[in-house]
């Protein structure tokens, strides 16, 4: 049987680690975006200098796991002389990994809108930036909304992966309220309800975003 | 003297790859003159004029426009980069699936490139653009987006879209062959419109009635070379060459 005393008493601790989470989901998908966007017009570019790195740097993010990636950056990197703490470290492994999936997201919406756009921007005296900034990527964002909501959703789930680096967010709390209460299933289904009602706010605000890109659409 | 022409194709060529497209065009536009090109499909009509506005790069001979060198060799890429958008801004183009912005409105269509290449004051732009949708008949329209409209309605925007732009020579890439029949005409009357005041126009279509009632003159195209020129009443009721009476044959029939 559930024990709800537990669940009553540690609830508020739980919560209170769930916000934890959410800044590093909040700000890992923000540099994670700016990331991706700039790989993104990176690997659409022709100049090689831009071009390699940024599939480089897609490549390497996406052939490894997360878990090793969040090592090389907390217990790695020190070797060389970049002490990070486990916040930032945990937030950088995570905005670089999404970072990597959102930059073949836009970049597969940047290609989807049709040639002819760019063609009549440009035939009226536009530069490629501006095209690009005006009349490419507005229309790319309607196309890239709900995939790159995919990456964030993926992303808020993937923080539990940092309690590894000792960063004591939602899932390492509840790890370590289990120590002194031996209540694994209550404090894991705490965890888990946590986790859904933050990747369900965040679908539904997606949503709210893509019903402002419709254009007359029905 | 002759007065300068306003577009000049001097040998132009181009190719894709192996396939040679254009095979050295020799072709002049006068000042306020109304050219038409006729031609088969895969002719080089649409990659000539593409080519005026450098939408296509030549791979040979000189294109200029207003006395200006278009396809400029001798600048780096950033400086023709710079080059190319300041001449395509006296040069309209209107295509044959219309590319209006989806993302923005009727009027913002027209306020773009003025404002934002320009750097024009918007106050200023948007009497313009107003004045251009009542010239094409859509001012009610100006807030709808285009998905709403009808493709006749499209058509006549990006045309207002082109000329809110000031071009001194417009062209005209099929821009009535994805039109439903009985939308042609409204889109027709507006370049006819544009002809009467004097609007230098190159107009790649396959509009024959069009071409007869309002071209200047009538250029041929097969196999990436101009086969025959001539005022449309001499093109059309007695082509000197046995190609253009083929064509012409089939598409009068």
């Amino acid at each position: 049987m559930l024990d709800w005393s537990i669940i009553t008493h540690y609830f508020p601790f739980l919560a209170k680690a769930a916000i934890i989470t959410l800044e590093i989901s909040v700000i890992s998908l923000v540099l994670g975006l700016a990331f991706g966007l700039v790989s993104a017009l990176f690997v659409l570019s022709t100049n090689p200098l831009l071009y390699w790195p940024a599939r480089f740097y897609v490549w390497i993010v996406r052939s490894t796991p997360l878990l090793v990636q969040l090592f090389i950056i907390y217990f790695g990197l020190p070797q060389f002389g970049i002490d990070l703490n486990p916040f930032w470290a945990g937030v950088l492994g995570l905005a670089l990994n999404t970072g990597a999936y959102n930059a073949e997201t836009i970049r597969g919406g940047i290609l989807a809108v049709a040639k002819g756009q760019g063609e009549a921007a440009r035939s009226l005296g536009m530069s490629k930036a501006l095209t690009m900034r005006r009349i490419i990527l507005p229309q790319a964002m309607r196309l890239i909304i709900p995939p790159l909501g995919n990456n964030f959703i993926i992303l808020i789930k993937d923080t539990s992966l940092v309690s590894t680096i000792t960063l004591v967010e939602l899932t390492l709390t509840a790890q370590r309220l289990i120590g002194s209460t031996y209540k694994p299933f209550e404090m894991y289904l705490m965890a888990a309800v946590l986790y859904a009602i933050m990747t369900t706010c965040a679908a539904l605000l997606l949503r709210q975003v893509e019903r402002r890109t419709t254009w007359g659409h029905a | 003297m002759a007065e300068e022409p306003m577009i000049r194709l001097h040998n132009l060529k181009k190719s894709f790859g192996k396939l040679e497209v254009l095979k050295g065009i020799n072709l002049e536009v006068a000042r306020s003159e109304v050219l038409v090109l006729i031609g088969p499909s895969g002719s080089g009509k649409s990659t000539l004029l593409r080519c005026v506005n450098n939408l296509e790069s030549p791979t040979g001979g000189e294109v200029t426009v207003d006395g200006e060198r278009i396809n400029r060799t001798d600048l780096s890429a950033r400086a023709f980069q710079k080059h190319i958008n300041r001449v395509r801004t006296h040069m309209g183009m209107v295509f044959q699936h219309f590319n209006l912005f989806p993302h923005k409105t009727v009027l913002e269509n027209l306020l773009e490139a003025p404002t934002q290449v320009l750097g024009r004051n918007r106050k200023e732009v948007m009497a313009d653009a107003l004045e251009l949708l009542d010239k094409v008949g859509l001012k009610e329209k100006r807030d709808s987006y285009p998905v709403q409209l009808s493709g006749g309605q499209q058509q006549r925007v990006a045309i207002a879209r082109a000329l809110a732009m000031k071009p001194s020579v417009m062209l005209f890439d099929e821009v009535t062959s994805a039109l439903d029949p009985e939308l042609v005409g409204e889109v027709l009357r507006v370049m006819e419109g544009l002809a009467v005041e004097g609007m230098t126009m190159i107009v790649v279509t396959h509009e024959m009635g069009f071409a007869e009632r309002v071209a200047n003159r009538v250029v041929f195209m097969a196999e990436g070379l101009i086969v025959e020129e001539g005022v449309p009443k001499e093109i059309f009721s007695n082509p000197r060459e046995e190609r253009t009476k083929l064509f012409l044959a089939d598409v009068l029939k």
